[in-house]
């Protein structure tokens, strides 16, 4: 099973140094140590930069002799990062891990990731072409993808709020239903005017 | 004992090395009064000494093959002053260990060269210099209690040198008593002896730390003790010694063991559990990457790689076989093949 003392350890020691290194991780359900969230800040001179990409982190039951299973659960527009589900295509999370890596280690280098593309080894193959062929775009468009899926989400909760309190919804009914929908704005106000 | 059978014969020329090891003794380290006295206390005590102490000449012969002095001794003059301290750590499994991993490389050297005497010498010097200052004494006695328990040849081996002082005492409390005054004279002397050399004073805490577990079973240690590995100051500030030179050390002879215990971590990487001494000797891979014994058997089920360099490690120990010091298989493997060194070497030593 999961080495328990190893991922509590290196919890702590991801999470001492978080203002510095951009990684932190944290369980994910409180209960269950194989799953795992972490965060990343995006890296300066990136189209990435001021985001905080949240990235699925599950614990196989050979860790840490088995890589961590990785996931983006923030969009990102990258040629190693699948748009559609976040899949990573990283050595490191595969043949090439190690167990002398760490969950900062990896998220580190997923940080690495973001800074320097390869986009000769892709996970989206359409982001890929287009960080090919046509930069500028691929640039546009992964500052896009920052600004509207990965900039701080309080944000644009407010906006949201604004939004349907303007449709008429007590504020407090908004936001705790946008709570519980994660933010999705369609289907807090489907929720609201159902119930 | 097969030990003192072998050592009859020759046991003049034993004597007399041995004495001439004593008087070197006593000349580098200002032997004061308690030990003479005791030394007083064996010679009167009857015969047995001489074939005693030609067991203190021999039992080093059966280190004989134990890290080729002509290599050590070069590089590192300050070793003999180390003799002094004598007789303990012999009984330290994983210093075996180390020895026959070194040993392994300079075996022929030592067995074949006609002045083995000289390079007998040597390794006894060598051997001896792991106890460290004179916190040695107390160390003896912990280590006569250890072979105890032991196979037979094991106490031949590593421990020739306490024997001939236990057998003079009918229990282990008279022994463990003696021992322990003779300890704290020796600490006394080995404050002001002239400034000992970088070396000794870097080896000798770092092998203090080596022999901790046995600690328990020895006499209480002194609050002042050089024994107490974490409270020394000055373990830090010589830590960065073997890892300047840390690169030498196999050519020197010095298992990788060695100069991983001073620059290791205390705990596991891969699975975050505290390195006994065994696994901080264990050196699978030339990167140097440290890890438990356990992790690096499911490494070997499964992946087979080194987590540090990512190297296979069948290749890796099959190409370190030839160069470094401490490869799995001569860490792990040997114990048995080692013994068989030891005492073949052994039952030879006393010819010449």
């Amino acid at each position: 099973m999961v080495d328990v003392s190893r991922v509590q350890k290196e919890l702590t020691e991801c999470n001492r140094d978080r203002e510095v290194s951009g990684v932190s991780i944290a369980l994910h359900d409180g209960a269950n140590i194989s799953h795992l969230t972490g965060t990343i800040a995006g890296p300066a001179d990136s189209p990435y930069e001021g985001g905080t990409f949240v990235i699925d982190i599950r614990l196989p039951g050979g860790y840490p002799f088995e890589p961590p299973k990785m996931q983006f659960v923030t969009k990102v527009w990258h040629p190693n990062i699948s748009s559609q589900n976040g899949a990573i295509c990283l050595d490191i999370l595969k043949d090439q891990w190690s167990p002398a890596l760490t969950l900062k280690t990896a998220l580190l280098s997923l940080q690495a990731l973001l800074s320097s593309p390869a986009p000769d080894d892709p996970q989206d193959a359409v982001v890929a072409q287009q960080y090919l062929r046509d930069y500028p775009t691929f640039a546009a468009t992964a500052r896009y993808w920052t600004e509207a899926f990965a900039k701080s989400a309080s944000t644009g909760m407010e906006e949201k709020v604004q939004k349907l309190v303007e449709m008429g919804f007590p504020e407090d009914l908004v936001r705790s239903t946008l709570k519980s929908v994660d933010g999705d704005e369609n289907m807090a106000l489907e929720k609201l005017c159902s119930g | 004992m097969g030990n003192s059978d072998a050592a009859s014969p020759a046991s003049a020329a034993a004597a007399r090395d041995a004495k001439k090891k004593r008087g070197n003794r006593s000349a580098a380290k200002l032997k004061q009064s308690k030990r003479e006295t005791r030394r007083g206390q064996f010679l009167s005590k009857g015969q047995g000494n001489d074939g005693n102490d030609a067991k203190v000449a021999t039992s080093p012969t059966g280190a004989g093959s134990n890290a080729g002095s002509p290599i050590l001794a070069s590089p590192h003059p300050p070793l003999p002053r180390r003799r002094v301290d004598s007789r303990s750590r012999g009984s330290d499994p994983e210093d075996r260990e180390e020895a026959g991993a070194a040993g392994l490389e300079v075996d022929g050297s030592g067995l074949d060269s006609p002045g083995s005497d000289k390079s007998q010498g040597g390794d006894c010097h060598q051997r001896k210099g792991f106890s460290g200052n004179g916190g040695g004494r107390s160390l003896s006695s912990g280590s006569s209690v250890w072979s105890s328990s032991r196979s037979v040849s094991d106490a031949e081996e590593d421990t020739g040198g306490p024997e001939d002082e236990s057998e003079v005492f009918d229990d282990w409390e008279m022994a463990a008593d003696a021992l322990y005054i003779d300890d704290s004279s020796c600490n006394q002397s080995s404050g002001p002896t002239p400034t000992p050399p970088p070396a000794l004073t870097t080896a000798a805490p770092a092998h203090a730390a080596r022999p901790e577990p046995i600690r328990s079973k020895t006499r209480a240690w002194a609050p002042d003790d050089i024994f107490r590995p974490q409270s020394l100051p000055s373990i830090s500030k010589q830590a960065s010694f073997p890892a300047s030179i840390g690169n030498r050390w196999p050519e020197m002879g010095m298992s990788a063991a060695q100069q991983g215990i001073l620059s290791l971590p205390l705990s596991c990487p891969i699975c975050c559990d505290d390195l006994d001494p065994t696994d901080s000797s264990f050196c699978p891979c030339p990167c140097g990457f440290h890890m438990c014994l356990f992790c690096h058997n499911r490494i070997k089920l499964e992946d087979g790689r080194c987590p540090g360099c990512r190297k296979q490690y069948n290749t890796v120990s099959a190409a370190e076989g030839v160069g470094g010091g401490g490869g799995a298989k001569a860490a792990v493997g040997t114990g048995r093949e080692m013994e068989k060194r030891l005492s073949r070497s052994c039952s030879m030593g006393p010819s010449y």
